[in-house]
């Protein structure tokens, strides 16, 4: 019997990856460090995902269950990995528990952190309730409690989204664009606008980055369908007056400042590097790219490569990506595994 | 006064007092001139769903600002204070005082259409500025224009009589224009009518106006139609409350009756 490949992560890419491989006969041990499977579409409670509008845990629900039921698929919730050693076709990774498992390969599916608000703190977040982000109204939506404001739990007459909040923004250290936040925000207020009517929704952007086919499904359909209102506006501050929070900045279009009274300020969080990269990368032996990510070795030639053979990386662990490419990725970054597995069984006969 | 770029300021906006005293300290006169802040502190939503009640401005909240309506604009091209972009983006954020500033110029649209065929979203720009400019008058910020004037005389003669008499027309949008029957230009037109044109069709134009003709059997198409405009005028005057100030004035004036009567 072959080695398994060693799957780091169970979020889209990594049970993408545990399945392809079991579908075509590979074992594969998939450790998980929380104790459940699904990454930060369950974990972090999503609504309805983009672009399929299926709720996240019926959606990743799924995924989880062809994987954890596959005689095929070890799983190892509430594992990491402690040590990696060896060459390509013949490691050895020991756990956390202090087990240690043989692999032909192994992928990373490490994923992402949500930025974490409090550090703008001139937007307001920890310092008024009701100043929440995308990931805390996927939460009230996928709960079936409703967007409500946190402080008093009224529903909100008017709601702003500040997009970019740790993205593009040097003065953080966030030079990327993470990509979904702004399709994610023009669904965000078509879901506020459906539930709450009365409820008007302004988007205050920079640029709308809707790219592919979410321009006119999601920002067309948001302003044509739900009359979301989008405003060129980085926010300067978010205050409050005691009783509504109150959104100060530049209206670019008119040059004029803006106060604006709001119920919710919604932060349109950004997609980190993991926190633990550092760690992975000493741990696995790969180079992180600039920003913070797992550095990819190779754009066109080797897919899904990193800068150690036979360690492959797939979705947000990379960058910023969406679900639906960070499943394709881990489909690729099966196959290329599988590639590794095929080497030792060769050398084997 | 001590302020550079004073030509950038709105002169409402800039304020001096006679005599003031704020805080112990004496700000009276020329030299504590005070500049009253420009900050938008609220959207209107209301203004938008107005014009948008109004034909021509359905599709208003499609605007996303890229200023292809603008760039396009006949108008734009002599006059640069003519910005449909800007005032769509007024409307859409309910800066009503804002949008009240070019209200003797928002009418001037020509409708040559150009945006209507360069506007990427399908906001039919030239429609807004029709709703616009209509709002602007139904709401009394605006006297009827000579065009709206035109429109009244034209529609109202032809829903009366289903047919279309020239000299008529244009008698009644003179009168209602206010504009002397007796123009140079009209009084020569129709000396030279008299002159070339065949006895025969002068003698049918005279006689048209004299006994108005109109179209047989119009009585059905007329009472259809005159029930159509009251419909749509009356949705319209919903779409801008227009009724409810009315009732509440009226309100206020049986109240006032009924308290005199009291007396």
């Amino acid at each position: 019997m072959s080695k398994p490949v060693l799957i780091v992560g169970g979020g889209p890419a990594g049970l993408t990856a545990a399945h392809s491989l079991a579908s075509i006969g590979q074992k594969a041990i998939l450790v998980e460090k929380e104790d459940r499977l699904g990454g930060a579409p369950i974990l972090s409670g999503y609504a309805k995902l983009v672009p399929s509008g299926e709720w996240a845990k019926d959606a990743i629900g799924g995924m989880v269950d062809r994987v954890a039921g596959n005689p095929l698929v070890e799983i190892r919730t509430g594992t990491t990995v402690k040590d990696f050693s060896g060459e390509p076709q013949n490691f050895t990774a020991t756990l956390s528990d202090d087990s240690t498992v043989e692999a032909a390969a192994a992928v990373l599916c490490t994923g992402f952190t949500h930025f974490d608000s409090v550090n703008k703190p001139e937007w307001g977040f920890g310092t008024f309730p009701d100043v929440v982000t995308t990931a805390q109204v996927e939460q009230m939506i996928s709960s079936g409690q409703g967007v409500r404001c946190p402080s008093d739990g009224r529903k909100p007459k008017r709601v702003a989204i500040l997009l970019c909040v740790g993205s593009r923004d040097r003065q953080i250290g966030r030079e990327w664009c993470s990509k979904v936040c702004c399709t994610v925000s023009c669904n965000l207020a078509m879901e506020i606008r459906e539930e709450l009517p009365d409820c008007h929704v302004y988007i205050y952007y920079m640029d709308i980055r809707t790219f592919g086919l979410y321009e006119d499904l999601y920002y067309w359909k948001s302003q044509e369908e739900f009359k979301v209102k989008y405003i060129k506006a980085r926010i300067a501050e978010v205050t409050s007056d005691g009783e509504k929070l109150i959104v100060k900045g530049e209206d670019t279009l008119v040059k004029r400042p803006i106060t604006i009274p709001f119920d919710i300020v919604v932060h349109a969080i950004g997609m980190d590097p993991n926190v633990d990269n550092l760690l992975l990368s000493s741990i696995f032996g790969v180079d992180l790219e600039k920003h913070g990510h797992i550095a990819r070795a190779s754009t066109y030639g080797a897919m899904a490569a990193t800068s150690r053979p036979g360690v492959f990386v797939a979705g947000a662990a990379t960058g910023p990506e969406t679900i639906d490419d960070s499943i394709a990725q881990g489909q690729g970054a099966a196959m290329a595994a599988y590639a590794d597995v095929c080497a030792v069984k060769a050398a084997e006969e | 006064m001590p302020i550079h770029e004073k030509s950038l300021i709105r002169p409402e906006n800039l304020q001096t007092h006679d005599e003031l005293v704020l805080d112990g300290v004496d700000v009276s006169g020329h030299w504590s001139t005070f500049i009253q802040s420009r900050v938008v502190t609220d959207y209107n939503e209301a203004l938008e769903d107005e014009i948008a009640g109004l034909p021509g401005g359905e599709y208003i909240h499609r605007c996303w600002q890229c200023g292809s309506c603008t760039n396009s604009c006949t108008v734009n091209a002599i006059n640069p204070d003519f910005n449909p972009r800007f005032w769509i983006y007024l409307i859409r954020m309910g800066m009503e005082d804002e949008l009240l500033r070019d209200k003797d110029i928002i009418w001037q649209c020509v409708s040559c259409n150009k945006c209507t065929y360069a506007c990427p979203r399908d906001v039919v720009p030239e429609g807004v500025m029709k709703a616009t400019a209509h709002w602007l008058e139904l709401k009394g910020h605006r006297p009827k224009s000579p065009s709206i004037l035109f429109d009244e005389v034209f529609s109202e003669q032809v829903f009366a009589t289903g047919k279309i008499e020239e000299g008529r027309t244009l008698r009644g949008f003179f009168k209602r224009s206010g504009q002397p029957l007796m123009q140079d230009w009209l009084v020569e037109m129709v000396k030279r009518m008299i002159r070339h044109l065949p006895l025969k069709l002068l003698t049918a134009m005279g006689l048209a106006n004299l006994v108005r003709p109109r179209t047989r059997g119009w009585g059905p198409a007329r009472a259809a139609i005159e029930e159509y405009v009251h419909e749509q005028e009356a949705k319209q005057r919903q779409a801008l409350g227009l009724d409810e100030l009315v009732k509440a004035a009226e309100r206020n004036v049986t109240a006032r009756n009924i308290a005199d009567a009291a007396e």
